[in-house]
């Protein structure tokens, strides 16, 4: 069994005539059923209220809009038909801070140029296996832009009372100060000092 | 009077939430509709055929993007000194990263690989001066040399002879201009 990818519609967005028409050829040979294209970010987000395509495949440098500003109409625009749309920029920018740039317009993955039919391909199966969850912030809009989940449980300090009501973290600031009062024993035996002495807790201390 | 009761609180304990963010979950139309399975290998080794067997012309492109460097260049050479610095590397870069971007989409990896060089040099440097000027100048002669003499592919081992020559320019740039050089490191392999 394959993807049926005849059954969905791909929006691109590119200014580079050749570029758009090499795109558009790669998405109906992968067998995507409606490959709509659009030579700028505002004739993008037109097609994009028009069709609510599946899949936006977007550049960055565009005029008069670009692939940045495009994508936060995509997310934040009250016309947008689908503001959960996966967003795919293409760019030749790979540095850090361009992809963070990216990232924080609310741009789903990101694709490098120039790039082969499997790195593409790549991309596509990406939004569609693993797509992300969203986040909403006074401040930001669009998929999670964590990526790595936190490794095992979080141990470190709970600092609000409201954390005090669930079951779960008391348990865990009953450990805690378990924990707390064993090292201080311990220093204690260690040290042959008395509950009323006061001693040094520096880095060194146990 | 009455006691302060909050005076012996740490400060760090029960602060207010800076900010208050929410988190959905969008429905997965998008893999409901396509079931799973992939594409099968032939259909993407038709698709990498279809790629590497386009017939576009890219001197043209090369030409315009060039033709804006150009513009860059004599722009960053004649700064009018109100015009932030930002804005007059940029003239420079964008059309650069252009000429990465689509050279090695259509056959043109050689001018992919220099002017990824230019994208690297022009994303480090803080200020355009007259010597980074020169050293983007060369990498523009360099690339139109590749255009003209329609050298595709990677251009073998002359092609490495002028990647290098190009590099050992920005070397020496970086060695006596340490101060342009900003800390940002360069980073190929970022995910998010």
């Amino acid at each position: 069994m394959t993807y049926q990818l005849h059954r969905i519609s791909v929006l691109v967005v590119e200014d580079n005539q050749p570029m758009l028409d090499i795109v558009k050829s790669l998405l109906v040979t992968f067998g995507v059923g409606h490959v709509v294209g659009a030579q700028n970010g505002e004739i993008g987000f037109k097609r994009f209220c028009e069709y609510n395509n599946d899949i936006v495949i977007a550049d960055w440098m565009m005029k008069p809009m670009d692939g940045i500003s495009f994508t936060r109409m995509v997310r934040n625009d009250s016309k947008s038909p689908n503001p959960y749309v996966p967003v795919v920029l293409m760019t030749g920018f790979s540095e850090k801070r361009r992809v963070l740039q990216a990232r924080d317009a609310g741009v789903t993955e990101f694709l490098v140029k120039p790039f082969n039919a499997r790195d593409l391909y790549r991309r596509i199966v990406q939004v569609i296996e693993r797509p992300r969850q969203f986040v909403r912030a006074p401040d930001f809009f669009g998929p999670d832009r964590r990526r790595k989940k936190p490794k095992g449980k979080y141990e470190g300090p709970y600092k609000r009372e409201s954390d005090i009501q669930n079951p779960d973290i008391i348990k865990v600031l009953q450990k805690q100060q378990k924990d707390a009062h064993d090292t201080l024993e311990r220093i204690r035996e260690k040290e042959g000092l008395g509950k009323g002495d006061k001693f040094d807790l520096g880095p060194d201390s146990y | 009077m009455s006691e302060d009761k909050t005076k012996d609180t740490p400060v760090h304990f029960n602060q207010e939430r800076k900010r208050k963010a929410e988190f959905i979950k969008p429905p997965n139309t998008l893999k409901a509709k396509v079931g799973s399975g992939g594409l099968s290998d032939k259909i993407l080794e038709k698709a990498q055929l279809l790629l590497e067997n386009n017939a576009v012309d890219f001197q043209p492109l090369a030409e315009m993007y060039l033709g804006t460097m150009i513009k860059g260049i004599e722009y960053a050479k004649s700064p009018n000194p109100k015009e932030d610095k930002e804005n007059i590397i940029s003239a420079m870069l964008y059309p650069a990263m252009q000429l990465k971007a689509n050279g090695g989409m259509f056959h043109y990896q050689l001018v992919t690989i220099i002017s990824d060089r230019l994208v690297q040099f022009l994303e480090v440097i803080e200020n355009p001066d007259i010597d980074a000027v020169e050293i983007v100048l060369a990498f523009h002669t360099t690339i139109r040399a590749v255009i003209l003499g329609k050298i595709t592919g990677t251009g073998g081992r002359h092609g490495e002879e002028l990647v290098a020559a190009l590099d050992e320019a920005c070397m020496r740039y970086f060695e006596r201009y340490p101060e342009n050089k900003s800390g940002a490191p360069q980073d190929y392999d970022t995910k998010f």
